[in-house]
């Protein structure tokens, strides 16, 4: 469904020092700097498949899901969504998409979502029972029923965000790009809009891509994910394997019965590394294979009171691939 | 073609339904409107007092123009201004990400999605002035060449939407608040003009690339000084220029739009 190909795209933005003076010498001379957002950047998402983008603020997510909508016009590379060239914005493409931006949103008349939602069976088409047939469903699956008579601003945070993934859904689009949909929600929206986006993409199967700063959105939704770091893919794979291939392993975590025989205690590298010893405590990263020897290990050779094995967070890993601490 | 007509009511629709709302608004208008018919209307009754006749028309052919300007200031202010008066900010601020979104032409949502519901009396009343000043015409008035005026009126008023929209699409470029519009309004003063006043460069350029003069003046001579196929055809001709010029220019600016936002 999406094809990208050696996709770049750079903003030129003009630099201006702080200060009057400043600003006069900038109407006759200006500074340009190159902004790189995308560099080469290459993947493939296919039907019923969705997919986490995750990056730092400034990583180019948003640039990314721009372009693949047709917004932004890319500088270089090949798209294809859906066969389809996204910034030639014809009409058969636009009809089968759809972006929701949490950070921004839809400016439509002062009105109920209601009538909102009559204006986009107009603009996308959409024969008259099947719309009332999918209204009635997404209403009911988001419960929200009651809201939609309601005018847009009187509606809290999390209903309006309901509304526009209801307004964004209901053409049926074959590709959806969902922009940090629960953004400033509260834990019972998010949660609600992320069951939500789980049962839709199992009756629907749309090709989804889905950027956020909650790693429980993505941990619950994708089953792959798009690490991006300066404009640049850094890592493209399953979700589980992320910790494998970015952890060197296990973390063992020791407390001894007697404080001070962490002293002179060493374990083979083969085995694993101490990472921290305080009196008390003792901490060893084990690598994957080792870690019925190391923990053995370390129960031989030390008087343990307490003993656990921990997987590394795996929202620690992602932010710290994100940041570049992993190479 | 059916399916823009349609939403095209639905806009109708909700514009009259929030317009209800503010009812302060809707007075305010009304008087500002009036008040703008008043001046105009008074200024030519002045000059009719110290002249007989100003390019080629008297007081009662004049008042026939002066009506027809109105319909096309009072067309504008319902149809478009809501509109355009936003479309800067929206360009400046990236709000224009989800109107490309939408399977519809852009600039036919843009310029068209608020139509301002408390013009429209505005709208009515400048009609009404438009009968009364053909019923009092002086002279003898043919029914096609009054079908003809009021149509060449829409025309014109259509016009001037496009000319406008030539001021407001170098924001995209520009990223400037809104010097180019304020440009326009200056300008826009010539439509309150009988072009037979003006000579030379001046009558060239407000009846070709500032066409102000083929809004109002030139079915307003249609009508009075009787039919031309010079006039009409330079009317037809930079109607279609314009159209032309706009949609490709828009098609430019969005361009530009899509390779500055992030």
């Amino acid at each position: 469904m999406i094809e990208v190909r050696d996709l770049s795209k750079t903003f030129r933005v003009h630099r201006k020092q702080p200060g009057l003076v400043n600003s006069i010498k900038s109407l006759f001379h200006r500074e340009w700097v190159n902004n790189t957002a995308l560099d080469s950047v290459s993947l493939s998402i296919g039907k019923g498949e969705i997919v986490g983008l995750v990056g730092a603020n400034g990583a180019g997510k948003t640039t990314l899901v721009k372009i693949l909508s047709g917004i932004i016009h890319p500088d270089g590379g090949t798209v294809r969504v859906m066969g389809e060239n996204p910034w030639e914005r014809k009409n058969s493409f636009r009809k089968n998409i759809a972006l929701i931006m949490g950070q921004k949103a839809q400016r439509w008349w002062d009105l109920p979502a209601a009538d909102s939602f009559l204006l986009l069976r107009e603009i996308y088409g959409i024969p008259k029972d099947e719309f009332s047939k999918r209204l009635n469903r997404l209403t009911e699956t988001l419960d929200i029923t009651s809201k939609m008579d309601i005018q847009l601003r009187r509606l809290s945070l999390g209903e309006r965000m309901k509304m526009e993934l209801i307004a964004a859904l209901l053409h049926n689009p074959q590709v959806v790009f969902l922009d940090e949909p629960t953004i400033g929600l509260d834990i019972t929206s998010q949660r609600a809009i992320r069951q939500f986006i789980a049962d839709y993409r199992q009756e629907h199967e749309p090709a989804m891509i889905l950027t956020s700063h909650y790693m429980e959105d993505i941990e619950t939704l994708c089953k792959r994910i798009i690490i991006i770091r300066e404009g640049k893919i850094v890592y493209d794979g399953p979700l589980a394997d992320v910790v494998e291939k970015h952890t060197p392993g296990k973390i063992i975590t020791a407390t001894l019965s007697e404080c001070s025989l962490t002293e002179g205690f060493s374990i083979p590298s083969e085995l694993g590394t101490i990472i921290s010893t305080d009196n008390c405590r003792i901490t060893v990263q084990v690598p994957r294979p080792k870690l019925t020897s190391a923990t053995s290990y370390v129960m031989e050779h030390l008087s343990i009171s307490d003993l656990s094995i921990e997987e590394p967070d795996i929202s620690t890993i992602i932010e710290s691939i994100m940041r570049g601490h992993h190479e | 073609m059916i399916r823009y007509i349609r939403l095209y009511l639905y806009f109708l629709q909700f514009s009259f339904s929030r317009a209800m709302e503010f009812r302060f608004d809707f007075f305010f208008r009304i008087v500002m409107d009036l008040v703008y018919y008043g001046i105009n209307i008074g200024f030519y009754l002045i000059l009719f007092s110290h002249t007989t006749t100003l390019g080629g028309w008297n007081q009662s052919q004049m008042l026939v123009f002066v009506a027809g300007f109105l319909v096309v200031d009072a067309i504008n202010m319902t149809v478009f201004a809501n509109n355009l008066w936003v479309l800067p900010d929206f360009i400046n601020k990236g709000e224009l990400d989800y109107y490309l979104l939408r399977p519809v032409s852009s600039l036919f949502i843009l310029s068209l999605r608020d139509f301002a519901a408390n013009s429209f009396v505005n709208l009515i009343a400048a009609f009404g002035l438009l009968i009364y000043a053909l019923v009092q015409y002086e002279g003898t008035l043919s029914v096609g060449g009054v079908i003809l005026f009021i149509l060449l009126l829409v025309v014109g008023a259509i016009l001037r939407y496009l000319l406008r929209m030539c001021f407001l699409i170098p924001t995209f470029w520009l990223h400037a608040g809104r010097g180019f519009d304020m440009v326009f309004f200056q300008l826009n003063r010539f439509i309150e003009r009988p072009h037979r006043i003006f000579t030379g460069v001046m009558r060239v350029l407000l009846t070709s690339v500032l066409p102000f003069s083929v809004m109002a003046s030139f079915p307003a001579s249609l009508l009075i000084d009787g039919f031309s196929w010079t006039i009409f055809a330079q009317f037809i001709a930079v109607t279609v220029g314009f159209s032309l010029f706009v949609a490709w220019f828009w098609k430019k600016g969005i361009r530009a739009y899509s390779s500055a936002s992030s």
